[in-house]
């Protein structure tokens, strides 16, 4: 067999899979095979966030990620989030403030403000603008993503207390 | 991409043996952030990967040395410097730099050791760790040796990394005394690869600049230690007047080049002014305790 195709096993939003994997293949090129189209690959080059998946609860660019090497982690992408059937707190509050235009990069910040609001639980603006600017929006959205940060926040910690 | 194999060797020995053929397809690889935006390119079309991730928790370590330095494994991710309380107390220049570094993923998958052995001039950290003094730990065929971060780029992407060698680490001196700052022009977007990038490090002593390192990376060719600027600074005191001095030197002295960027006469206007300003940061930042 071509020692550069691997079979590798992960999770994938909960469920255990596997897959055929040349070594080339990206991440993104992987979640296609699973019909998931979350993730998409815009600027190639790790820049502009649309790509975003977390690995092992990690955010990484999935364009810049070889898929042999995601073997044994767990994946979320942003089709993850709403499994429950029910939409996460943060996709909430995109359509609640209006955060998007043609959605093209919103499941990359959505996911993103997950991580963030996971590590920092009341941002301010300063660091939402931070931590977000890694990811573009081309619609321009931003006023609108910040306050969706901070009405996904102010959401968050009223549930845990 | 073409295809290539991915090896995953378990020990160190396993990667230093996988390495050591002198072949110019086979490559370590770890974030692969760099290495990824090369291969898409078409720059480097690799033949055999050497991932690193098994020997990678055993070298994420960040902690102080005995002496009052820092020791910083290769596989430290970006990430966890720039969150590390180590490295906030003893090397602050280092976790304020991060920030500013690429964004968050890349921050989370890059590492320390690729930051230094990938040798592109425009990186934010090689400069910074050269200015505080930095030493490459080195792992090869022959045993461990040590280079001094200032003096391992040879060129544009080249670097004193031997044949069949891995970078382990990097340890830093005590910063106790020291002033840091490292300042970055992007001339296209906030986001984008510096045009300019100065990091300095600078000792006063009774009102008198006893001390100071200065290193320019993405203006010029290679990362460069701008000795005539230091010279100007010496046993002056740390004012304006000093620090345009250092700056006029700098940009005597820095062997500029055109980029896409900017220009080479351009880059050598910047620096002069970024020299000035990083040296104010510096002396503003205060003394590592």
């Amino acid at each position: 067999m071509d020692p550069s195709i691997r079979k590798i096993a992960f999770t994938l939003n909960g469920q255990k899979v596997s897959a055929q994997v040349e070594s080339h293949i990206n991440l993104v090129d992987l979640l296609r095979r699973f019909n998931l189209d979350g993730a998409r690959e815009s600027c190639g080059q790790g820049l502009c966030g649309c790509c975003t998946v977390l690995v092992d609860g990690v955010a990484v660019s999935g364009c810049l990620t070889l898929a042999q090497l995601v073997d044994g982690k767990s994946l979320t992408t942003v089709e993850g989030l709403d499994a429950s059937g029910a939409l996460s707190v943060v996709q909430q509050a995109f359509i609640d403030e209006g955060a998007f235009q043609c959605g093209f990069c919103t499941p990359g910040f959505v996911l993103m403000t997950h991580q963030l609001l996971e590590t920092n639980a009341d941002p301010d603006e300063h660091e939402i603008r931070d931590y977000l600017a890694g990811n573009l929006c081309r619609c321009a959205a931003y006023p609108e993503i910040i306050r969706a940060v901070k009405t996904a926040g102010d959401r968050m910690r009223a549930i845990s207390t | 991409m073409r295809n290539f194999d991915i090896v995953h060797p378990s020990s160190w020995a396993e990667a230093l043996g996988l390495l050591s053929g002198g072949d110019e397809g086979t490559r370590a690889f770890s974030g692969g952030t760099a290495l990824m935006l090369m291969m898409k390119s078409g720059f480097y079309a690799p033949t055999r990967l050497i991932h690193l991730g098994a020997l990678e928790a055993r070298c994420s370590f960040i902690e102080a040395t005995a002496d009052g330095g820092l020791l910083i494994g290769a596989a430290a991710t970006l990430s966890s410097v720039e969150a590390s309380p180590v490295v906030q107390r003893s090397a602050p220049v280092i976790a304020q730099a991060m920030k500013k570094l690429a964004n968050v993923r890349v921050r989370n998958v890059a590492r320390v050791g690729g930051a230094l052995a990938h040798g592109d001039p425009h990186m934010d950290l090689p400069p910074i760790l050269a200015a505080l003094g930095g030493e490459v730990l080195l792992c090869g065929p022959d045993g461990e040796r040590t280079c001094p971060v200032e003096s391992f780029y040879t060129g544009y992407l080249e670097t004193r990394l031997s044949q069949g060698e891995l970078i382990t680490g990097v340890r830093l001196p005590p910063q106790a005394g020291w002033r840091s700052a490292y300042v970055k022009c992007t001339t296209r977007a906030a986001d984008d690869w510096p045009t300019v990038g100065v990091a300095v490090s600078l000792r006063v002593v009774s009102g008198a600049i006893a001390d100071a390192r200065i290193m320019v990376g993405a203006a010029t060719e290679r990362l460069t230690r701008l000795t005539s600027a230091e010279a100007a600074l010496r046993l002056g005191a740390p004012d304006a007047a000093t620090f345009a001095r250092a700056a006029d030197a700098a940009a005597q002295e820095a062997v500029t080049v055109d980029s896409a960027s900017g220009s080479a006469g351009y880059k050598t206007e910047l620096l002069r002014v970024y020299v000035r300003r990083t040296l104010a940061e510096a002396l503003l930042n205060g003394a590592v305790q």
